[in-house]
């Protein structure tokens, strides 16, 4: 329930400053077994902790909970428009740049998954 | 299996004649390659073909090691994620590659800069890569360095003027989103270089190109590359196994055999269970990831293997881990580490398990491998959800990827062990292979100690075929180095918190040490310069599991910088 909560109170916040779902469908398509049926998804259908277990928690530990190779993401103060960056250019030597291989929907719903994460 | 045994062992005597048969130039530099000792060069990856690590030079001695002081220094540029790579020497030339595959030739006595090279990399590609943009070794042969490259490229220098002859393509790196980052290994003509895989969902291939022409003229897929092997991935699986062959291999000229590991399959955890054969994400046995495979160097063809883990189900790579080539009574073996911290001992001619040991006290994903057979006994596959206890060793694993050393003067084998667990909840995944191939992990995990101490490391000195303890130094965190023994009765290890430890090689007892300033992981290296014995360690701290040491020992890892090196090499005042 939390999560679900969560996911709508992110998507609020960073919905408006993105670009629009027809032109996320236009960039790259979502990248899972079905690609069309993903990028044509809302966020809302994507699950962003299968994502993240998918790709994200080779380094964000425990599920984003703890500090491993990467940063600690439950809690974390940055802000929605930072990791949302972070997640789209990475961090050369650290972090991949993932913009042009998520579509917006699925970065927004892992977005939403690290902000339903409790410690 | 009992047919090729027979057939190689026929064949030995004339495999070993064609190849002492070869040019003059040829036939030197196979004697070198096949040689128990590295001389005055160190002209290939493991030192020689043998994998010792071990240099027969003894200048630099227990005896007088303690005046062992700096000769040299070298700062490679852009050097993100440290250095990683083994440099090679050659007639008094030192050669080393560090990141984006940059290539330096430097003098041997002095440092002075011969020539450097640095491809020109796809950039926007390297950006999207997680294991980039290092590079850990080159290889030399037919008067050429060899380097790959991460996007996806085998590059050919001239080896005195570090001039391109060649380059070429050989990975869409764009798809598949690994390339090169393993040394090649040259063997008579052959140029071989495995491409990263594991994680990745590909087929992770290793291939084999002319050196003179740069003409690609094989390549063998470690994901089903033989019909057998395609069988034993249910739901056409192998579309998305992982494999690979990241680090280099040796060769066995009596068998004409090149032996390499192969990395684990993809997803690295899967939630069937004990059902594992019939379901879950790639059901089968998974040939031929995590396994041993000798290759025929002319053509690529599979000649035999051994599957070290069947189904690995814990990303416990066979890809890491040199071959120490030994001989033993009328037997001839090789030995092989496995990243779960068990060792592999093989007959050289058919890869039949001879003994198994485990070289870390921290192991359970199984309750043990028979060491007869190499069966895994009391597997612990994985269900969906939280495991009880935490799985033994961790993903960093129970061996890293960087190599031990072993001395024919000892008999002893020094090789480093890791102890570590972590806390995994595994999770279902879909293999992403659009626009761009990503990671496929399949669970969430978290490093922990293990039952019996803290997280640590150790070098064991032990009987390479028993496995039998001579001595043990413990480090309170794993060093990530490989390790050099030499003639002088020494063994180095240069180590995660940046000092380099000389030790008797008999005893363990520590004889010298120095503080390069920044942890190392990448590969020490011996060789001959005017007449003067050198050793070359590459420091720069930054890799997958350097990267998890600042969660587990805060201190000095989270200050030590990253992305900076420097070659410090080293000579007696």
């Amino acid at each position: 329930m939390r999560i679900l909560f969560v996911t709508v109170a992110a998507m609020a916040i960073v919905w408006p400053w993105l670009p629009t779902a027809a032109a996320a469908q236009q960039s790259t398509p979502a990248g899972t077994a079905s690609p069309p049926a993903q990028a044509e998804a809302s966020p809302n259908d994507i699950d962003g902790q299968q994502m993240f277990a998918t790709t994200c928690g080779f380094c964000h530990q425990d599920g984003g909970r703890a500090a491993g190779r990467g940063p600690k993401l439950s809690k974390t103060e940055r802000s929605d428009e930072f990791i949302i960056e972070r997640i789209k250019k990475g961090k050369m030597g650290a972090m991949p740049a993932f913009g042009s291989v998520f579509s917006d929907g699925q970065i927004i719903a892992i977005l939403a998954y690290i902000r339903g994460l409790d410690d | 299996m009992a047919f090729h045994g027979r057939y190689l062992g026929g064949c030995a005597a004339l495999a070993l004649a064609a190849v002492l048969a070869a040019s003059p130039t040829h036939a030197q530099d196979a004697a070198a390659l096949n040689a128990e000792a590295a001389g005055n060069d160190w002209s290939t990856h493991h030192g020689t073909y043998k994998s010792y690590h071990y240099s027969g030079l003894e200048q630099i001695n227990a005896d007088n090691v303690k005046n062992l002081e700096v000769a040299w220094t070298h700062y490679p540029e852009r050097a993100t994620r440290g250095l990683q790579s083994t440099p090679l020497a050659m007639d008094g030339v030192l050669y080393y590659s560090g990141s984006y595959s940059r290539v330096y030739a430097l003098d041997g006595a002095t440092g002075k800069t011969l020539w450097t090279y640095a491809p020109e990399l796809d950039e926007e590609l390297v950006a999207k890569q997680t294991h980039s943009p290092y590079n850990r070794g080159i290889a030399l042969g037919q008067g050429n360095l060899y380097v790959g490259t991460v996007d996806g490229r085998l590059i050919a220098l001239n080896q005195k003027t570090g001039k391109p002859v060649w380059d070429l393509k050989l990975l869409d790196s764009k798809k598949v989103t690994v390339g090169f980052t393993g040394a090649p290994l040259v063997v008579k003509d052959m140029v071989i270089i495995g491409a990263q895989g594991g994680e990745w969902p590909g087929r992770g291939p290793i291939f084999g190109v002319d050196g003179k022409s740069g003409q690609k003229k094989w390549q063998f897929d470690t994901v089903a590359g033989t019909e057998e092997a395609m069988a034993t991935w249910g739901n056409d699986s192998w579309r998305t196994g992982g494999g690979g062959g990241w680090m280099p291999g040796a060769y066995d000229p009596e068998t004409n055999a090149v032996w390499w590991g192969t990395a684990n399959p993809a997803p690295l955890y899967d939630w069937s269970g004990a059902d594992w054969k019939k379901s879950g994400p790639r059901p089968g046995d998974n040939l031929y990831t995590t396994s041993v495979i000798a290759l025929d160097p002319d053509t690529g063809k599979l000649k035999f293997y051994h599957q070290e883990l069947p189904h690995d189900a814990w990303d416990f790579d066979s890809a890491v881990g040199e071959f120490v080539m030994i001989n033993r009574a009328d037997k001839k073996l090789v030995v092989h580490a496995n990243k779960s911290g068990f060792v592999f001992v093989y007959d050289r001619s058919n890869a039949k398990v001879e003994n198994v040991w485990p070289l870390v006290k921290n192991i359970n994903f199984v309750k043990g491998i028979d060491p007869k057979t190499g069966e895994l006994i009391g597997r612990r596959d994985l269900n969906l959800g939280k495991a009880e206890t935490p799985l033994c060793p961790a993903i960093a694993g129970g061996i890293s990827w960087n190599s031990g050393a072993y001395s024919p003067k000892t008999g002893l084998y020094y090789k480093i062990g890791q102890e570590w667990c972590m806390e995994l909840t595994v999770l279902k995944t879909t293999p992403i292979l659009e626009p761009m191939a990503q990671l496929n992990i399949g669970a969430d995990f978290k490093l922990v100690a293990p039952p019996d101490g803290a997280a640590r490391g150790h070098l064991d000195a032990r009987d390479p075929v028993s496995g039998a303890l001579k001595w043990e130094v413990n480090y309170k965190e794993p060093p990530l180095a490989s390790v050099l023994a030499t003639a002088g009765n020494l063994v180095f290890v240069p180590d995660a918190e940046g000092v380099v430890h000389a030790y008797s090689a008999d005893s363990g007892k520590e004889l010298w040490s120095h503080n390069n300033g920044m942890g190392h992981n990448a590969g020490i290296i011996s060789y001959m310069a005017g007449g003067k014995q050198y050793i070359a360690i590459p420091a720069g701290w930054g890799s997958l599991v350097s990267d998890e040491y600042v969660a587990l020992y805060g201190e000095p890892f989270k200050s030590m910088a990253k992305n900076t090196g420097a070659l410090v090499v080293f000579a007696l005042k």
